[in-house]
């Protein structure tokens, strides 16, 4: 213990080491407080779509007649809601939409809308710990260690030094425990604060640490394993300054090109247009053909599946669903080539561990892609639900009265 | 003037000899060149996939049978972001927006599908872009080539050498910063070739990529001004290396990620519910088309029936209902136009803090001047939403003006309990041929060079500081002790 206090001492009495600590934990403390602040707007966002949504359903009440009504005017609110360690890895949560209103109609005109954003904000990537642990701990690091040996070999006190008794217990480990628990303090007690506010659960808090330790603990490794080379200080700083380089801003960048060559995702826009021709078509198809296809799904229906030569909002609900379904598989080939493309990064992820470890970050904060996916499966599932709510009125005929719109289906955002 | 070409000669032959250095240009060099390929092409197949499907939603559009206009109000369209045309070099925002916009009636949707959202979380991590390389990858380089320069010299003794056979600080510095130039030169190769060619793609574009080349340059001659005055500062070539990395982490890495994050909290902006809420509150109060007592359109019919001198909508000399959604669309209209009006405001002045920010990070302002230049900023973006929007308002006005004139108010009226009235109401689809096409270009190059120039004034501010940082330099190697 002795070494590491006067360890410790000797790096308080090291002005740039300890200003460069200082530095990296004001930084963290910053990417805190601006994360709990983004969080903090997000759910205020939230609160604001729910509590205005009383409001919305009191001005449907003064005019819906019918449940197709109800149906083609309700917008019901579906959301995202930030984790308790999203303030620390926001992730993907700028530039894939956190809140959408949807209705009964065709969902796949309504899902792919985007909130709106400052793309500018979005380009240079978030400021947050999982940025600061994953690209400015490792240049604190390599500040503080890479001279470990080779500055006291410049110094000419290396063989002195070596020369003592238990030389590696006594002085090169506590020196670099020192160095690398320090850079550890100004991520973690930030961190810590930052759980606290948030109220994260402890496990997921602990986990997250982990995390953090894991990052410091690789740099770590990389740096010892590079500074024991023998090389001149200044040699070992540009090695490790070009290894952090190609791993943390090179390498990802590469992957993600290769990644997006690798797995080709159907054209968006495409999918958009064919699911609104098919809609659309189906003011022309014959009703008989609309209603056969659509009862098959839903044979319980089917007493009341017969309609009227003019406008029924059943048959409008039936080809809205079918058009859906037409483009099913694209829809599904879409998503899937999405969620592929974040399977390989997370592969790739074992082979440069920086984007490994910020990508299992944002998945443990849940803001990743494949969050932002899962969010999607739970508005398919709570449309699904809202649909056929709106089924059973249309197609039993019976009323729908100001107490049936208190009682469309709300969405869980646990499971959709 | 000389000596610091001998000494520039004498520099380039020392790292010529370096192998690290020439593997340091050589990598630089590859990803520069991968990155000018993959964007060249990836670009250049969006550019095609955008305008053939805005050619095939305008065909498809004009290929619609005979219908009800109010249909094709709702079937509307598609509106497609054009790619800029320096988009290969820098393509900035685009991937993180929507690049396509679905024009209907009584709605103003968001831009979907851009290629941030459908990628992997890698894509945070910077995309390998020429702009990309030249803003974050190159200064690096420099750095590593440059640190030692002076402060190699310094230690091995060389320095008070060189000083005492009668070489100026002045040609020493000026020799040292001549021959980081020319790696910089190299370094910029690449991308100026990407440029270029983009260049000979749109002649119109010359200026332009003239202009992005010299933001470019002079950013770069600020990184190699400032890596020369802090290599001859340094006690050591170590301290120097160090200080180098930090002023580029600071500059390149943590500044833009910060001033962006702080802009968003700083001028919070409404989300894309609070607007639909706060627009469908205030549509209530102005004029409820749902509401049939709702006094706005209670006067609008009164006016008509005056102005026409008769006592029923059905005696008047159009059918009604056109009118009507035509008075309903100019309400909500003015409304999206009024929210977008402040919600842009609001971005700009997100954008403006960014582009003040620069004042700390060149690496912000040749941003700037780049993705203004490329018409790639959220400029360009927020002019596309607003042309498109204008474009989609005219679009239903004149379908609900087909429904004024074309559809016969007693059709319309019985339309949804007659099918043969409903057949009636179906109009003519060589009407829709009729309909204009939606195009978008973005600001003039004229334009777009002036709209360059804040940022490029503050690269000049950053030369400035270079070249001062540079003299005290000099002064500290003329001084005792160098």
């Amino acid at each position: 213990m002795s070494h590491l206090a006067r360890e410790a001492w000797l790096f308080g009495r090291s002005r740039s080491a300890v200003l460069a600590v200082l530095l990296l934990a004001l930084c963290a403390a910053a990417s805190i407080a601006l994360g709990l602040a983004i969080v903090a707007k997000d759910k205020a966002a939230i609160d604001r779509m729910l509590a205005g949504q009383p409001t919305e359903i009191a001005a449907l009440t003064g005019f819906v007649k019918e449940a197709g009504d109800g149906a083609y005017y309700g917008f019901q609110p579906t959301w995202d809601p930030p984790s308790d360690l999203a303030f620390a890895a926001l992730g993907n949560r700028d530039i894939a939409p956190a809140m959408l209103r949807i209705r009964a109609l065709a969902l796949e005109g309504q899902i792919y809308e985007n909130e709106t954003a400052n793309p500018e904000l979005a380009l240079p990537g978030r400021f947050d710990l999982a940025f600061v642990a994953v690209y400015l701990a490792p240049l604190v690091l390599i500040a503080l260690l890479h001279d470990l040996w080779s500055g006291e070999r410049e110094a000419g006190r290396f063989y002195t030094l070596s020369a003592l008794p238990l030389a590696r217990q006594r002085l090169w480990v506590p020196r670099a425990a020192v160095r690398v628990g320090g850079v550890l303090m100004a991520l973690l007690i930030p961190f810590a604060v930052g759980t606290f506010v948030a109220g994260t659960a402890p496990p997921r808090a602990l986990g997250f640490a982990g995390l953090i330790m894991l990052v410091i603990v690789f740099w770590a490794a990389v740096i010892v394993l590079v500074a024991r080379r023998g090389s001149l200080s200044a040699i070992n700083a540009a090695s490790l300054a070009a290894i952090w380089f190609a791993l943390t801003l090179v390498a990802p960048a590469t992957v993600n090109l290769a990644v997006n060559a690798a797995v080709p995702v159907p054209d968006g826009a495409a999918l958009a247009r064919e699911n609104r021709e098919d809609v659309h078509a189906g003011w022309d198809r014959p009703r008989g053909v609309t209603m056969q296809r659509f009862l098959a799904l839903y044979p319980q229906h089917s007493a009341g599946g017969t309609v009227p030569p003019t406008f029924s909002w059943k048959w409008y609900f039936a080809f809205q669903h079918l058009g859906d379904l037409h483009v099913a598989a694209e829809s599904r080939a879409y998503r899937d080539g999405i969620g592929r493309r974040a399977d390989l990064a997370r592969t790739a992820g074992f082979l440069l561990p920086p984007a490994g470890l910020a990508q299992a970050m944002a998945a443990m904060a849940g803001t990743d892609v494949s969050a932002q996916l899962t969010y999607q499966e739970r508005v398919r599932v709570y449309h699904k639900r809202l649909r056929e709510y709106y089924y059973d009125f249309l197609f039993s005929e019976k009323g729908f009265g100001p107490a049936d719109l208190q009682g469309v289906p709300r969405f869980d955002p646990d499971r959709g | 003037m000389r000596q610091a070409f001998v000494i520039a000669v004498a520099d380039l032959r020392l790292m010529l000899r370096s192998r690290l250095a020439l593997i340091g240009v050589a990598t630089l060099l590859l990803l520069s060149g991968i990155a000018a390929l993959t964007s060249a092409t990836q670009m250049a197949a969006a550019a095609k996939a955008r305008s053939a499907a805005q050619i095939a939603t305008d065909e498809q559009f004009k290929a619609q049978p005979s219908r009800h206009p109010h249909r094709m109000v709702h079937y509307g369209t598609y509106a497609l972001r054009p790619v800029g045309p320096l988009a290969a070099f820098d393509p900035g925002v685009d991937a993180f927006t929507g690049t396509v916009l679905f024009l209907e009636g009584h709605r103003q949707n968001s831009a979907t599908f851009g290629a941030a959202r459908e990628s992997s979380d890698l894509v945070r991590f910077g995309q390998l872009t020429p702009a990309f390389v030249l803003q974050t990858l190159a200064p690096l380089l420099l750095v590593f080539l440059g640190f030692a320069m002076v402060a190699r010299e310094r230690e091995s003794g060389s320095l008070r050498a060189l000083l005492a056979h009668g070489a100026g600080a002045r040609a020493i510095l000026i020799g040292k910063s001549l021959a980081l130039s020319a790696i910089a030169m190299l370094a910029l190769l690449p991308a100026l070739t990407a440029l270029g060619w983009a260049a000979t793609q749109h002649p119109g574009e010359a200026g332009i990529a003239a202009l992005t080349a010299l933001a470019y340059a002079g950013y770069l001659l600020i990184w190699v001004l400032g890596i020369v005055a802090v290599s001859a500062l340094a006690r050591t070539s170590q301290a120097a290396l160090v200080t180098l990395i930090a002023a580029w982490a600071l500059i390149v890495v943590l500044v833009p990620r910060a001033a962006a994050g702080w802009a968003s909290i700083a001028a919070p902006l409404p989300s894309r519910v609070d607007t639909e809420i706060a627009i469908a509150a205030d549509l209530r109060r102005i004029g409820d088309s749902h509401n049939p007592n709702d006094p706005h359109f209670a006067a609008f019919k009164a006016q008509l029936l005056k102005k026409y001198d008769v006592t029923r909508t059905e005696d008047l000399p159009f059918n009604y209902r056109g009118a009507l959604g035509q008075e309903g669309e100019r309400l909500t209209s003015q409304l999206f136009k009024d929210y977008a009006a402040r919600a842009d405001a609001i971005q700009n002045a997100q954008s403006a803090r960014l582009a003040a920010m620069g004042l700390l990070s060149p690496a912000l302002a040749v941003r700037r001047a780049s993705m203004v230049g490329a018409a790639t900023d959220l400029g360009t973006h927020l002019a596309f939403m607003s042309t498109a929007e204008a474009y989609r308002y005219d679009l239903v006005q004149r379908l609900n003006g087909l429904q004024a004139s074309a559809v016969a108010s007693a059709d319309d009226t019985a339309r949804s309990r007659d099918p043969t009235a409903e057949q009636r109401t179906r109009i003519s689809a060589d009407f829709w041929k009729t309909m204009p096409e939606f195009r978008f270009t973005p600001l003039n190059p004229a334009a777009r060079a002036t709209a360059m120039l804040p940022a490029m004034a503050l690269l000049g501010l950053w030369l400035i500081a270079a070249i001062a940082l540079l003299v005290l330099a000099k002064r500290r190697l003329e001084g005792p002790g160098a």
